[in-house]
């Protein structure tokens, strides 16, 4: 493969393992090294122990038992490992294996490397031994040394083991490393194919995986996940696209059917003039879907905290209460509220309003005549409750979930004015908030705001970016 | 006849927002950038001003600040495609007097400049009277003439409001703002029945009317004639 082998060698991957193997051919030498110079400190421990023992064992007998004892030792060494031997107080050889003292070592002083020079010429190395140098009682001198040549053959040894192990162990980190390398650039070219593949609008697309312990598997069912939740966001936004089209085209179309007929059919200036309030209004109900989109786009995008601060909910319960109070009195509705308690929770006065003010316009509107609308300020528990309740037909069960969903108006209730954004409006307001909206299911209506108590700032940013739902549907129905 | 300065760069509404004007005996220069509106804020010292919020230029709060910093208090009118009610606050707060988001009716438009035209003076006088209306703002009674009128604490405040601008088109939405402090628009529509009821106690049975609705834009409060 002639394309294969430059991608190979560029391949991050594959550079990991080549440092790889290096760093690990390193470690090992290291090792060895340090393997060694431990053996090499035992040996040499050992050695002088033996000749020290020797040397003190000599030291104790009488001149002629000790000569006795050097030849006996010399006798018993065939590998001449063992350094004996005793000179005279000038320097002569008395008997023993050394022709002469060696000329670094010193006299009584402790075991110590010392040379020993040639003096045969067909011996062609000098050794390097342990050796102690001890005058006696007599003035003669006695040597004892030791060769230790097991530390050579020792440092031989392991620079083979190196050579044999090293190589096929660096080679083995260098094939790793390729393989692995290799078969991530595959995985990777396999998902970058499937990523353009998203990106080009196949949103069905997904990311292959294998078992779920692997990394790339794991990343692959998180983008998955995310993959899935997008594919849903998209699907509900052409939703709420085709609502937008419909519900703004409706009276835009209205508008221009009016203005149309206006200018074709007028016969009198009042005529064309109520031709024009009419679509005038169909226009002005377009303009008012735009405003409430954009101000639920606005509360939802914004963490609009600068008009935060202490909201006395008793006294806004008050003034809703008297804003609406003629408009039930005008359906024949009665309104009541009971907000006894000095309660008030942190948040935008104004937006609360506005969300409260939905939720009682929504409860007067689909009351039937005589019936009864009730604002209840509450505490239980850890929250305060803001209380809509009402005897009008209220939120089907099958209804609860649609009636939060833009533009969603109940069949029912087709010809009645209005957005189809007051409860989605509501919502986002109660989610700015780190509030929960709760929707019981009729019959009756009954919506509920829960303002935790004392949400600090902290806690209401995670209550928002929190997994529990702002919006919780109620399936038993309070009595 | 008041003076009125437009600065807007969109010369089809500019257009239309001048005749209109006109026709209500104003008189308007229109400058169509920012740095322009500026040289003429400074050089003609108008009675009154509408701004648009974006302009080529000069931003329009940023004439509103210059002029402010040099100590010129020409009312001002903001006018904004972003509704923004961030946007509406930062207007107001860097001078703005009122903010009109649009696209807007003319009417309010018209009904705003005027009311910024004929802002009522800061008078310490305590009773306010509009031909025979009286409203007591201490004892908290209002009488039109021998009648006296029961009020609740909301209709006194609305009425209160109307007598300050006695003989005004007040829009809905000034009423909603000014009166009740809504910074929204509800669905249903509050204010005609709250002016509904107002009106059937201020304008007894055999009594010339002084609440007068205009259709489509508002109320006036009217001294009968």
């Amino acid at each position: 493969m002639p394309m294969r082998q430059p991608r190979l060698l560029r391949s991050t991957t594959f550079h990991t393992a080549l440092i790889v193997a290096a760093a690990f051919a390193l470690f090992i030498i290291v090792l060895f090294g340090f393997i060694y110079g431990r053996v090499e400190h035992y040996l040499t421990v050992r050695s002088d122990a033996v000749i020290t023992a020797h040397i003190d064992g000599l030291v104790g007998l009488s001149p002629e038992l000790r000569r006795a004892a050097v030849d006996e030792r010399l006798k018993q060494d065939p590998r001449e490992v063992q350094i004996v031997a005793i000179f005279d107080a000038d320097g002569r050889r008395i008997t023993g294996n050394l022709n002469r003292v060696p000329p670094g070592l010193r006299i009584d002083g402790p075991a110590q490397s010392t040379v020993i020079p040639k003096d045969d010429p067909k011996d062609s190395k000098t050794r390097v031994v342990r050796a102690i140098a001890r005058r006696m009682a007599d003035g003669n001198i006695l040597v004892v040394g030791r060769d230790v040549d097991e530390a050579k053959e020792i440092s031989m040894v392991v620079g083979e083991a190196i050579a044999l192990g090293l190589l096929p162990g660096f080679c083995l980190c260098l094939l790793a490393g390729a393989w692995l390398s290799m078969r991530a650039d595959k995985r990777i070219a396999d998902i970058s194919e499937r990523v353009q593949r998203i990106v080009a609008g196949e949103l069905r697309e997904r990311l292959p995986y294998g078992s779920d312990s692997e990394p790339f598997s794991k990343l692959a069912i998180i983008v998955n996940g995310m993959l899935d939740e997008m594919e849903t966001l998209i699907h509900a936004l052409e939703g709420v696209g085709n609502d937008i089209a419909h519900d703004l085209r409706t009276p835009l179309t209205r508008a221009r059917l009016i203005l149309e007929r206006g200018r074709d059919h007028a016969s009198s200036l009042e005529e064309l003039q109520g031709a024009v309030d009419k679509a005038v209004a169909g226009i002005d109900q377009s303009l008012s879907i735009i405003t409430a989109l954009l101000r639920l786009a606005e509360i939802e995008n914004s963490g609009r905290s600068a008009g935060f601060g202490e909201v006395v909910l008793g006294e806004m319960l008050r003034e809703i209460f008297d804003m609406y109070e003629p408009i039930a009195e005008g359906k024949d509705i009665t309104i009541t509220t009971s907000s006894s308690h000095s309660l008030s929770v942190y948040g935008d006065r104004d937006l609360l309003m506005e969300a409260l003010a939905n939720l009682v316009d929504n409860a007067i509107k689909f009351t039937p005549e005589g019936g009864r609308v009730e604002l209840a300020l509450l505490r239980s528990g850890g929250n305060i409750i803001l209380r809509v309740t009402d005897t009008g037909a209220g939120i089907a069960e099958a209804e609860r979930e649609s009636v939060l969903r833009r533009f969603y108006r109940s069949d029912k209730i087709r010809n009645t004015p209005g957005t189809g954004l007051g409860l989605s409006l509501v919502a986002a307001i109660v989610k700015l908030h780190g509030f929960r909206l709760f929707i019981y299911s009729g019959p009756g209506g009954r919506i509920e705001i829960h303002c935790p108590v004392k949400l600090s700032r902290h806690d209401r940013q995670q209550a928002r970016s929190g997994s529990e739902p702002d919006v919780r549907l109620m399936l038993d129905r309070a009595s | 006849m008041a003076r009125v300065l437009l600065i807007e760069d969109d010369w089809e509404t500019a257009e239309v927002i001048t005749a209109e004007l006109s026709d209500r005996n104003f008189e308007v220069e229109w400058a169509a950038d920012g740095i322009a509106g500026l040289e003429r804020a400074r050089a003609l010292r108008p009675d009154a001003m509408i701004v648009d919020r974006l302009l080529p230029g000069m931003d329009g709060l940023a004439i509103i600040e210059t002029l402010r910093n040099e100590l010129v208090r020409t009312p001002v009118l903001v006018l904004s495609a972003l509704g923004a009610v961030n946007d509406r606050v930062r207007g107001l707060r860097i001078g703005g007097d009122d903010y009109l988001t649009k696209p807007f009716a003319i009417v309010e438009l018209i009904a705003r400049v005027e009311a910024l035209l004929r802002r009522p003076s800061e008078t310490r006088e305590t009773t306010l009277c509009v031909g025979t209306l009286q409203l007591d703002l201490i004892e908290r009674r209002a009488k039109r003439g021998e009648r006296t009128i029961d009020l609740l604490p909301r209709e006194f405040r609305l009425l209160e409001y109307m007598m300050q601008h006695c003989d005004q088109l007040l829009t809905r939405a000034m009423l909603l703002e000014e009166v009740w402090h809504y910074k929204f628009v509800p669905a249903t529509n509050l204010v005609d029945v709250h002016m509904g009821r107002l009106r059937h106690k201020v304008d007894g049975p055999s009594e010339p009317p002084m609440i007068h609705s205009i259709r489509g834009s508002g109320f006036i409060l009217r001294t009968p004639s």
